[in-house]
């Protein structure tokens, strides 16, 4: 499969709402909308990139997670805001136990899982609040190895949570209960299928096929991975970001069409699916 | 015609040879510490090894070969708190040498082998990369390069290396060689903290 870049949401296309120090985080919607998360606030883009709407978090956001019912579940140091799908503040979560910097999250129809760069575990809750168990905690080294500092994770279709572990460079599976299924991924400087450097892939999300997209940093690049970890395609070079780029927040909508975050341009980046690869 | 030398004679020569060489010593002495209380400090946030941004530049090796002294003054520094202890540190590891059997880059970056990887606790040899790593850097052979400082600097690493004076062996010279030829204006004289 080959992949061309086919869009940019820049700055300007975000007018008022334009994002001025951080953008960090994106997710899309099956209502057809892309959700970005920086600075102080939430912007949310329709399909065609126009902004619908914004309002402001309580913190930083850092990750962000839309549920069925449209709820927007933004993830920030120390705490979980919930909103309603028109911005309205609904709730908080607050754990200073278990909330160091939530760096992703995902909401099933019973389980809320939150990713903490604090304790390096992704954290399960039914709705109610209560938890049911970690991810993560039976690493020897005490959980997911982030040297950059954040922990992501997807969920595909099945139910099973897929975590980067960079200082490992792997891609992890696992139940959600905790259980392990397996990983792949190697270190790779040149080879293409593997992961470069101290600590990579930084993020990932998952395509509508099961398709594992990741992005890596130094230099920054996003590959897609067939479901068994076969190497797919390299979708971006060096050549579409600043060589600072880290920790490029990824989504992906139901046709397969890649955001990245792009967090020193403060711009989402569009990639689409363009054909097999001869 | 020689000259009778008194006894006086011969300790006024040797009073003035002495004056003399004192009064060499000392001038010297204010040559090379002509700053007094002052030392040399490297900018990290001016070095091009070290500084953000400079990303996909050449290494700067002027702290190593420019030094007087036979070994630099300046060594690379590893704050343990900030590193990531990583399976493999690209400030350790030639990380675009060869892989080797083991899945590791086959060549070290340090020239002077100054750097060694301790693993922390037990290893599973099923599975090294479970594992963290300590990076520690001999002072008796690290050379200042910055070879490393530029490997694990941002995006790549953490920024847990960088570059310091050693005080305790740098000559303090009034018109130090590693600042004349630091590109950035990065070795600064300040006063001793």
């Amino acid at each position: 499969m080959q992949y061309h870049r086919f869009g940019e949401i820049d700055r300007a296309a975000m007018g008022s709402a334009a994002f001025k120090e951080t953008l960090r985080a994106v997710s899309w919607h099956d209502d057809g909308h892309w959700y970005l998360g920086g600075d102080r606030h939430i912007l949310v883009l329709s399909a065609d990139g126009e902004p619908i709407r914004d309002w402001s978090t309580g913190k930083p956001p850092w990750s962000l997670a839309v549920d069925s019912e449209g709820r927007v579940w933004v993830g920030e140091p120390g705490q979980v805001e919930v909103f309603s799908p028109e911005g309205k503040p609904e709730d908080t979560w607050r754990n200073d136990e278990l909330f160091g910097l939530v760096t992703a999250m995902a909401v099933t129809a019973d389980s809320v899982f939150v990713a903490d760069a604090g304790t390096r575990w992704i954290h399960r809750f039914d709705r109610e609040r209560q938890l049911l168990n970690h991810i993560g905690d039976q690493h020897r080294k005490g959980g997911f190895h982030i040297p950059n500092g954040v922990v992501d994770f997807g969920i595909d279709l099945d139910g099973t949570v897929v975590v980067a572990n960079p200082g490992m460079h792997r891609v992890e599976r696992y139940q959600p209960g905790g259980e392990s299924l397996g990983y792949f991924g190697r270190f790779g400087q040149h080879d293409p299928a593997g992961f470069p450097g101290c600590c990579n892939p930084t993020n990932i999300a998952l395509g509508p096929g099961g398709e594992v997209v990741v992005s890596e940093k130094a230099g920054p690049r996003v590959k897609v991975y067939a479901p068994d970890g076969a190497l797919r395609s390299v979708v971006s070079g060096e050549e579409d970001f600043d060589p600072s780029c880290k920790n490029m927040d990824l989504a992906v909508d139901h046709q397969g069409r890649i955001g990245v975050v792009d967090p020193v341009g403060l711009a989402l980046v569009f990639y689409e699916p363009t054909g097999v690869a001869t | 015609m020689s000259k009778d030398y008194t006894r006086r004679d011969v300790l006024e020569v040797a009073a003035r040879g002495t004056v003399l060489v004192g009064l060499g010593g000392v001038s010297t002495l204010l040559a090379v510490k002509a700053h007094g209380n002052d030392a040399w400090y490297i900018d990290i946030t001016k070095c091009v090894n070290s500084r953000l941004g400079a990303v996909g530049v050449e290494t700067c090796l002027s702290c190593a070969t420019e030094c007087v002294l036979p070994l630099s003054a300046v060594r690379a520094v590893n704050e343990f708190e900030k590193c990531g202890r990583c399976y493999i540190c690209p400030a350790y590891f030639d990380i675009h040498s060869a892989v080797d059997a083991d899945g590791l880059p086959s060549k070290k970056l340090c020239p002077r082998d100054a750097i060694e990887r301790k693993p922390i606790g037990w290893i599973d040899p099923d599975d090294p990369a479970n594992n963290f790593y300590e990076y520690i850097i001999d002072e008796n052979l690290c050379n200042g390069c910055g070879l490393c400082v530029m490997g694990c600097k941002e995006p790549a690493g953490l920024g847990s290396i960088t570059l310091e004076v050693r005080h305790d062996t740098c000559l303090a010279c009034n018109r130090c060689s590693i600042s004349i030829a630091c590109p950035d204006e990065a070795y600064e004289l300040r006063p001793t903290a």
